[in-house]
């Protein structure tokens, strides 16, 4: 199979959701035009954005990093150390690697300092792994970002993510979470930073390809906390989906962002009604941490409440 | 044979060649949306053909969580 774009070199990656095939050299054009067009589309960055790239290890967030990089933007990493034996040390390892081959050092987060690693956070609070895991990141996302001068928080959620997240949210009609998901949530004044999603437009295939071609060292093992979650038995959904009707995923995910507006007047749940429209409302401020939330105490202080007093399951 | 490595699951299995990616990955049991196959520094695509006596790896591409 040739190259579509230039019709000289062989194809190296092929994407029937575009009907098209590229040659390395090709796809890097197509993969940055995808993430130009992202951030484009609903003005997730600007030039003189200080951006802080919140870095797993994993395929996604590196090649964000990387990418956001080449486009010329000032990023820092953050990495989150999450406690979990062996793999949180292999995570760090890789991303070490990565930011020292750019002149880079990532900012670095220990849990097992903070007193929230996520395998005994989860038992003590008896919350699930990954329910604990998005409260914390999200938590100490925003705290570096805002006390380290960083004018936008970007992580590395694909189209795949995305469209999962959607179907999930669908699926259980939360009419809160499908009025939030966008790939830009404005910072809302009272210290909530701008958070975007650069790679929404590209699927997992692309990113990780688009790794692989660049010869990013990622991390491939999969978090071992994960692996009942709920959010790959979505994803089987649409590969599924996605074989049959190539294409699936994106039409899913960039209708319901075109016609949002207009799906979500048709739904008439209370919880719809009564969730602060996103900006329209500033977030006060936690009794203990003194962070941004919409209660009196913010999620992260009251899930270290429970862990500390929390017993081992 | 084709050996066939599947590093994330820890699997790897033969079969006669030669043979399609795409076939390759039918016989994985393996959705084509959902991974790379790589051989060396080499990305191929599901029509490639893979001779008998090459290795190719089957890499998953989806992340959770």
């Amino acid at each position: 199979m040739k190259c579509k774009r230039c019709r000289k070199a062989a194809a190296a990656v092929d994407l029937p959701s575009h009907h098209s095939a590229f040659c390395p050299d090709c796809f890097f054009v197509f993969f940055r035009r995808q993430v130009e067009e992202g951030i484009r589309k609903f003005s997730l960055l600007e030039p003189r954005d200080r951006v802080l790239v919140c870095v797993s290890g994993g395929k996604d967030s590196l090649v964000l990093w990387d990418i956001l990089m080449e486009l010329g933007y000032d990023t820092e990493g953050l990495y989150i150390d999450l406690g979990i034996e062996g793999y949180s040390d292999r995570s760090g390892e890789k991303i070490a690697a990565f930011a020292a081959s750019r002149g880079k050092e990532p900012i670095v987060v220990d849990l097992r300092r903070e007193g929230v690693p996520i395998p005994e956070a989860a038992k003590r609070s008896r919350k699930e792994e990954c329910s604990v895991c998005g409260t914390v990141k999200r938590y100490f996302f925003n705290r570096v970002a805002a006390t380290r001068g960083f004018t936008v928080v970007a992580t590395g959620h694909n189209l795949d993510d995305e469209a999962a997240r959607l179907l999930g949210n669908l699926l259980h009609w939360h009419g809160d979470h499908l009025e939030r998901q966008h790939p830009l949530l404005p910072g809302e004044g009272g210290g909530l930073v701008r958070k975007v999603k650069p790679l929404w437009r590209v699927s997992e295939m692309e990113t990780a390809a688009y790794g692989f071609l660049k010869g990013i060292d990622y991390v491939t093992e999969e978090c071992p906390m994960s692996e009942d979650a709920t959010s790959l038995v979505y994803k089987e959904a649409l590969s599924l989906l996605e074989e049959k009707m190539p294409g699936t995923r994106s039409r899913l995910y960039m209708g319901f962002l075109t016609k949002k507006g207009t799906f979500l007047n048709f739904l008439t749940s209370a919880e719809i009604n009564e969730a602060p429209p996103s900006g329209a409302e500033h977030p006060g401020t936690c009794a203990v941490c003194g962070a941004p939330t919409y209660a009196e105490t913010c999620g992260f202080c009251r899930l270290k409440e429970k862990v500390g007093r929390g017993a081992v399951r | 044979m084709i050996l066939v490595r599947m590093p994330q699951k820890k699997k790897e299995l033969t079969l006669p060649g030669p043979k399609r990616v795409l076939d390759i990955l039918a016989a994985a049991g393996v959705r084509p949306t959902t991974v790379l196959v790589t051989q060396g520094t080499r990305l191929l695509t599901k029509d490639q053909r893979v001779e008998d006596g090459e290795t190719v790896d089957i890499i998953s591409v989806v992340s959770g969580g």
